[in-house]
């Protein structure tokens, strides 16, 4: 067994609103292993980029602990904290707005270089500028280039190669592929696949996109409204899900085959609002398994077989 | 023989930019057949929503056709008037959905203000009819307590219900095709599921034609029955959704079939097309896919391949095929 480089408990962030308290992130427990590369699915309004961002420590948590190699992150003062951002990087998803339009592609990577003293002079920040341009498969030539004299794609790599500069442990990935052309992601997953391989990082991507997750992940969790529903290895998530709402999920997700029979959407309704979820089991509305605990008593995440976790009545 | 509904051939359209002339369609050929579902499929600046564009007559003031034919049955669209496709094409004949369904809804108005308007302008029916036909409408697309809902405004519904609004204000105008530009990308996957449900319950008791505008191959394969394939403003493959993923031709289409996450599921085995989408003030001469091509030859940059048919409802734009 790795070790736990990255673990939540209990961890909760709600928002104020007019209209009440927005619990965007409700009590998420996780485990991330070293070199692990963890996906997490979800539908828009769930929790996961809040989520993220509250283990980033960008948001302050409302209640519970982010226990980063051990240290709880919280503990970090101000002035430490730039150096849990040297060790947690991340990849946006809209790489048009994620890079400055008035500054270089040398300007953008020197900027993380500099900043936590990696490197001062101009000649050693070149040479690790085109080195990482290199793994991310561009030149040299693009260092004196402006955000708006490339692709969407080369954008995004820069982005990646900015994560990288700073030789992080973990590397968070909201969507890093979505404004992308299906033909250009292919390039930056596997870029991003050698680089982890290369440089024995740990990544964290999360994403409503379960096609991509599949591909790039060994570990799969599912969100809902604020909860992880169902957590464990890729590959018994996806051929036996058992939390209702991942069944539900997987089977909406459009299959490429046309040999597929088509088969009728169990997932019905919508998902309610994080303002006033409902009691119990907060699926319980939409579940075609519902029952009357469901209604009253919200399931724990519970230990399975096999490093599988799921937050369900059933089981 | 199976009637065509929409016939578009050699197509040629360019816009006017301060840095040139950009040719986004040169010309694209098609053909949809009534009742089908036809996909138009492509990555983003291929040219696949100018095509739907065009058809309705709705390009931005910088867009000129130069050349070719849209037949609508009998009518040749680019032929009539301005006038003439406000009174008798659009919405009647033909209607469009576009890709955030907020934005097409006007947020000051009720559900039924905006559907009855569109039924006041498009539709023959007596006046006393309209509030039937309406409800009707909601509820073919499957929209909860119809009755009730028709009097909220936009704000009040969620994505997935605006889009099915649409799809109600098509239906009570009872068009004879429908095109569809990019309806569920801004939807979540289980609302996205639902709305091709309802796509797909119109397709069989409706017998509606729609002309499916995505990037989206998986959505393809659940909905369309025939696909034709965009590259770089030209039409690389047409054929039938089955042989898109089981017999394509085209190179491009081949690796861009490949490159779809869900047909290939794991990372070693996903194809990369290398190079990038070419830009259109200055296309690469001959194919347009030619660059970036691995069976490529002398012809390829020289002449552009015209459309050859291969077998019944496959054509393909290759030298090499």
């Amino acid at each position: 067994m790795t070790d736990i480089l990255l673990e939540t408990q209990g961890l909760k962030k709600y928002f104020n609103s007019p209209a009440g308290e927005v619990k965007a992130v409700d009590g998420v427990d996780l485990i991330i292993r070293q070199g692990q590369s963890f996906g997490l699915v979800g539908e828009s309004g769930c929790g996961k980029s809040t989520l993220i961002r509250t283990i980033l420590r960008l948001l302050e948590p409302t209640e519970g602990k982010v226990f980063f190699k051990g240290r709880d992150i919280n503990s970090y003062r101000k002035n430490e904290l730039l150096k849990l951002r040297k060790e947690m990087a991340m990849v946006f998803q809209d790489p048009h707005l994620s890079l400055n339009p008035r500054m270089t592609v040398f300007d953008t990577i020197s900027r993380p270089l500099k900043i936590h003293g990696l490197a001062r002079k101009k000649q050693e920040l070149l040479v690790q500028i085109v080195e990482l341009l290199h793994t991310m498969g561009m030149q040299a030539e693009h260092m004196v280039r402006f955000p708006h004299e490339l692709s969407g794609g080369q954008k995004q790599r820069i982005g990646v190669a900015r994560a990288l500069a700073v030789e992080p442990d973990i590397i968070f990935l909201d969507e890093p592929t979505s404004a992308l052309d299906v033909s250009v992601q292919t390039k930056i997953l596997k870029l991003l696949e050698k680089a982890r391989q290369e440089r024995n990082l740990t990544f964290f991507f999360i994403s409503h996109d379960i096609n991509m997750i599949r591909v790039v992940a060994d570990v799969m969790g599912v969100m809902y409204l604020g909860k992880i529903v169902e957590i464990g290895p890729k590959e018994l998530l996806l051929s036996d899900p058992l939390h209702p709402y991942t069944q539900g999920l997987f089977q909406a997700v459009p299959e490429p085959d046309p040999d597929k029979i088509i088969q009728e959407v169990q997932l019905e309704g919508e998902v309610p609002s994080p303002i006033n979820p409902p009691p119990g089991c907060n699926f319980n509305p939409r579940c075609p398994f519902v029952w009357d605990l469901c209604k009253e008593v919200e399931p724990m995440l519970k230990e399975l077989e096999d490093e599988r976790r799921v937050a369900c009545h059933k089981y | 023989m199976e009637e065509i509904i929409l016939k578009i051939e050699d197509l040629k359209v360019a816009f006017d930019t301060e840095e040139g002339d950009v040719e986004a369609l040169d010309g694209v050929e098609l053909e949809v057949k009534k009742g089908t579902f036809h996909g138009l499929i492509g990555e983003t600046g291929c040219g696949k929503s100018v095509t739907g564009k065009t058809v309705l007559r709705l390009l931005d003031n910088n867009a000129r056709i130069k050349g070719g034919r849209i037949h609508y049955g009998n009518i040749d669209l680019l032929k009539l008037t301005e006038k003439q496709m406000e009174k008798q094409i659009r919405g009647n004949e033909i209607a469009m959905i576009f890709q955030d369904p907020g934005s097409s809804l006007n947020p000051l108005f009720t559900i039924k203000y905006q559907i009855e308007e569109a039924v006041s302008m498009y539709s023959n029916l007596p006046r006393n009819k309209w509030n039937q036909a309406i409800l009707e409408a909601l509820q073919r697309v499957k929209l909860p307590d119809a009755a009730n809902l028709m009097h909220r405004y936009p704000h009040q519904l969620s994505g997935g219900m605006k889009q099915r609004v649409m799809i109600a204000m098509m239906l009570a105008c009872q068009p004879q095709l429908l095109i569809a530009d990019e309806p569920t990308t801004a939807l979540d996957v289980s609302i996205q599921a639902q709305f091709i449900k309802v796509l797909r319950d119109l397709k069989e008791n409706l017998n509606l034609t729609v002309l499916y505008i995505t990037h989206d191959l998986a959505v393809i394969s659940e909905l369309c029955d025939y696909v034709s394939v965009m590259y770089a403003g030209r039409i690389a493959e047409n054929l039938t959704t089955r042989d898109l993923f089981k017999n394509p031709q085209h190179p491009y289409t081949d690796k861009l079939v490949h490159s779809v996450l869900g047909v290939t599921t794991t990372l070693e085995a996903l194809e990369e097309i290398p190079g990038s989408v070419p830009r259109l003030i200055n296309p690469p001469a001959g194919c347009r896919f030619h660059p970036r091509c691995q069976e490529a030859i002398a012809i390829c940059s020289k002449e552009a391949p015209p459309l050859q048919e291969l077998a019944p409802n496959h054509t393909v734009a290759c030298h090499r095929r």
